[in-house]
């Protein structure tokens, strides 16, 4: 199923999706914007666009990697964006050998 | 005169449940459905009642067509308990619905409503073995406040009107069954702002996750958790009967400054966070995962 930012994807949607791509070379890589779900959020002030994402990966750099260390890869790859304004993203961090098996 | 003398009668979590209600789309009448015709002059929580008005509730329920979701309370399968709990969720849904305990002499003890009955049977399991040995499970398919309280009226009435007596644990009064659903209080740093610490915060929170088995970092308290996914977390830890320590660390009176120390002592830059033995277990995909694929049960257990 495309992901829902997928025809127009946002500037921190894509830098994401750059970022993640470049350094664990996923063979699947979703980023699904989800912000609208968490407006009015406490946290999400003001700027409400962007600021929750759900991330679906499936990369060969996971393999042997407990689900901590994974999710590590990831925030440590999403680091700037936490920092300016990206709130919370949720992860499914899977190896090639993990998909091919469900 | 009826009284009630629980307020949290879903057993899971009342808040939990009133978040879900108020997220769920609205439903169709129920009275398209349902047709319990009130007996009980009942207030929203109905699991304890009076055994006074019951006198002449035999004779007023003869005449009465109860027309239910759920089966009748004597054609439902009596389902014995397991005494290793984790064979529990195999045996009763872990769905929304109505449930009848019976002791070891197959007297009814209790009904009650619960937003996941295998939940709900565990912790009678737990607190009071002798009394639960064997329950009848009723899921309600559409778990609203309304259709579950019609299911658990539906299931009262006809055990009253069977035996005329209400089951001990709903009478007004009794503690037994309900207790359990009265929250434990989320830890405090400090019992408010103008107290200094003595200690750096970091050595707080390493003391605190070492000392308890299993840490729950949220935000918002544990009965009315402000974020979905810390609302999830301690879904999932209830479900699994965990006895877990929480911390809210959007309470800047009592926690001022967790947030960002907790971040850095445990290099994750979101919450809620998880520990269990002193090491983080993950948030609230990572738990979520490890309980679809059973991992959970057998992680709190040792």
């Amino acid at each position: 199923m495309a992901s829902r930012g997928g025809a127009a994807l946002l500037p921190r949607a894509s830098r994401i999706k750059q970022k993640l791509q470049s350094a664990l070379e996923a063979s699947v890589l979703e980023v699904e914007d989800v912000s609208y779900q968490h407006a009015g959020h406490a946290a999400v002030k003001g700027n409400a666009n962007e600021t929750h994402f759900n991330l679906r990966i499936v990369s060969s750099k996971f393999s042997g990697q407990g689900l901590v260390k994974r999710h590590r890869m990831v925030y440590d790859l999403l680091g700037e964006e936490l920092q300016s304004g990206l709130h919370a993203v949720s992860i499914v961090a899977k190896t090639p050998q993990e998909v091919g098996s469900n | 005169m009826a009284t009630i003398a629980n307020t949290s009668a879903l057993h899971s979590s009342s808040s939990s449940s009133r978040t879900l209600n108020s997220i769920l789309p609205p439903r169709k009448p129920l009275a398209s459905r349902l047709s319990c015709t009130q007996r009980f002059n009942l207030s929203p929580n109905p699991l304890s009642i009076s055994s006074r008005p019951n006198v002449s509730s035999k004779k007023r329920l003869s005449n009465l067509h109860v027309i239910c979701a759920v089966k009748k309370l004597a054609e439902t399968e009596l389902v014995a308990v397991p005494a290793e709990t984790e064979e529990l969720a195999g045996k009763f849904p872990s769905s929304s619905g109505v449930y009848a305990v019976y002791d070891g002499n197959t007297e009814l003890q209790f009904i009650g409503i619960s937003r996941s009955i295998s939940a709900s049977v565990l912790a009678h399991r737990k607190s009071v073995p002798e009394l639960c040995v064997t329950v009848k499970a009723g899921v309600v398919d559409e778990p609203d406040r309304t259709a579950l309280t019609q299911a658990w009226k539906s299931w009262m009435e006809e055990h009253i009107g069977a035996t005329g007596k209400v089951p001990p644990g709903n009478e007004s009064g009794n503690a037994i069954w309900v207790k359990r659903s009265q929250k434990k209080s989320d830890l405090r740093l400090t019992p408010g702002r103008h107290v200094q610490l003595t200690v750096p915060l970091e050595e707080l929170i390493d003391r605190l996750v070492k000392e308890n088995k299993v840490v729950a970092f949220i935000k918002g308290s544990r009965s009315a958790p402000q974020c979905g996914f810390s609302q999830r977390v301690i879904g999932i830890l209830e479900r699994e009967g965990v006895d877990f320590e929480s911390l809210d660390v959007l309470d800047e009176d009592h926690n001022t400054g967790l947030r960002e120390a907790l971040k850095r002592y445990s290099n994750w830059p979101t919450f809620p966070q998880i520990f269990l033995n002193g090491e983080l277990l993950g948030g609230c995909d990572i738990l979520t995962s490890m309980q679809e694929k059973g991992e959970l049960t057998a992680l709190f257990k040792k």
